[in-house]
């Protein structure tokens, strides 16, 4: 899906372009940083562990590198936003994470602003069109 | 499973040492639960080139590492916009400090005029190490900085400010004062008084070789000079002050009326030198031609400097004149904006 979006912004800018190309890509990552912190709290709701968050994640048609959701679950965590526990499930230690009480709390704020945000986004662009 | 072993161990040598078999236990039981759901979509146990390519979609080692410290920076995006404003205001001033040191030296220090081209190229020599070591220091500095707020002392905050506190609108004109013209100015300035501090003694960093010949000539210089050349001297010197005061923000608003005082500086050394009406006289019997000539020259001179006396009153009043009247526009302006 990434793949099909970074081909449609080639496509778009004539295909000049590396240039473009790189320039979409950091906006990209900018307009997701966020957005990937709202969708691992909803997602956490849920007892996971970092695979299969990961998992759901994609399911859901976010895709998310392993590289950048594991440490992002510690930094949540860190924050006190996640709570973990290790626990053994089918014959292996693994370290699964929820959303704590404070998580809960930040990510219904984070929500609403979201919502605002996206309410916003959708008047402006389709007055536009 | 060799090949997870050592990616594993590569990620584990780059981990801060505090909760590092922590995450690495996280990251094993996480690749492998992602090689086991491989191996159930695939029915069948992965080659070594799968698992191999699983790891390297992971990413590099390193990289891997880097993700899991807590700070990935020297200086924080809320640090670097006055990290760098400050490197900005500081790096003129250290020209300046470097420059006024090394002018010191070469003119009152060795007092051997003829090592000065060498010294200046030593000077410019060194200079790029002085600001690399100053850039090293401030950089470092505010690394530290960075590292301890929050950790060993509360967070830095951005002071209270108001737009009315802002300097006035520059107009076109005023827009030359920029801060390494400033610098620029008062390093000429330096420059100028060790220079001229040195001459007395070192004749041949106003004539060069030309000294030798000046030694038998029937002319020299007025005995009044030495009276005149200390009053130059204090006028010169008292521009620097001046010059100082103009660089710092808190007197911006004064700078056009600091830059006023250093041109009627300015005035006053021609009219000092207007009052030398004899510039050189004769040393020995010369020819009643050779006197002509003389007297000549000395009127010429004079003539010249009076001249330029004229004009810079002209300028002198022509530049109050502004000042006054931009004074007179900022406080329509204020009024205006009220």
């Amino acid at each position: 899906m990434d793949r099909t979006i970074k081909d449609e912004a080639t496509r778009n800018s004539g295909g000049r372009d590396a240039v473009s190309g790189e320039l979409f890509d950091s906006l990209r990552l900018e307009l997701r940083r966020g957005c990937l912190v709202l969708a691992v709290l909803a997602q956490l709701h849920e007892e996971h562990y970092g695979y299969t968050l990961r998992r759901s994640l994609s399911e859901a048609g976010l895709e998310i590198e392993e590289s950048t959701l594991y440490p992002l679950l510690r930094r949540l965590e860190t924050q006190g936003l996640l709570a973990s526990e290790w626990r053994e499930e089918e014959r292996r230690n693994k370290r699964f994470y929820r959303l704590s009480a404070e998580g809960e709390r930040i990510f219904g704020l984070l929500l609403a602003e979201w919502n605002r945000i996206n309410d916003s986004l959708n008047r402006i662009v389709h007055k536009r069109r | 499973m060799e090949l997870l072993k050592r990616y594993l161990q590569a990620v584990g040598e780059h981990l801060p040492r505090r909760g590092r078999e922590d995450t690495l236990a996280e990251l094993r039981a996480n690749l492998e639960s992602e090689m086991e759901g491989r191996e159930e979509e695939l029915g069948r146990t992965l080659t070594e080139a799968e698992v191999a390519s699983i790891l390297e979609a992971h990413g590099m080692p390193v990289l891997v590492a880097s993700r899991y410290g807590s700070q990935h920076f020297l200086i924080g995006p809320s640090l670097f916009p006055v990290y760098w404003y400050t490197l900005k205001r500081s790096f003129p001033l250290v020209v300046l400090a470097y420059s006024v040191v090394q002018i010191a030296v070469m003119f009152l220090g060795s007092g051997i005029p003829g090592d000065l081209g060498h010294q200046i190229g030593a000077a410019l020599g060194h200079f790029p190490g002085v600001a690399l070591t100053f850039w090293g220091i401030m950089t470092l500095g505010f690394a530290v900085f960075e590292y301890g707020q929050g950790r060993f002392f509360p967070k830095m905050t951005l002071p209270k400010w108001s737009v009315r506190d802002l300097p006035p609108l520059e107009r076109g004109e005023e827009k030359k004062h920029s801060f390494a013209n400033g610098i620029a100015d008062l390093i000429v300035s330096v420059a100028m008084i060790a220079w001229l501090l040195a001459v007395p003694n070192h004749p041949y960093l106003i004539l060069g070789p030309g000294v030798k010949i000046l030694h038998g000539m029937p002319f020299g210089l007025t005995p009044e000079w030495r009276v005149f050349y200390w009053q130059i001297m204090g006028l010169l010197v008292a521009m620097v002050p001046l010059k100082v005061a103009a660089l710092l923000p808190a007197m911006r608003r004064a700078r056009g009326w600091l830059d006023l005082a250093v041109s009627a500086l300015g005035v006053m050394i021609l009219v000092v030198m207007v009052q030398v009406r004899t510039l050189f006289v004769a040393n020995a019997t010369v020819s009643a031609e050779s006197m002509r000539s003389l007297a000549g020259i000395n009127a010429g001179i004079t003539v010249g400097l009076k001249i330029a006396l004229a004009i810079s009153i002209v300028n002198l009043g022509r530049d109050l004149w502004k000042e006054i009247s931009a004074g007179q526009h900022r406080r329509a302006d204020f009024a205006a904006v009220l």
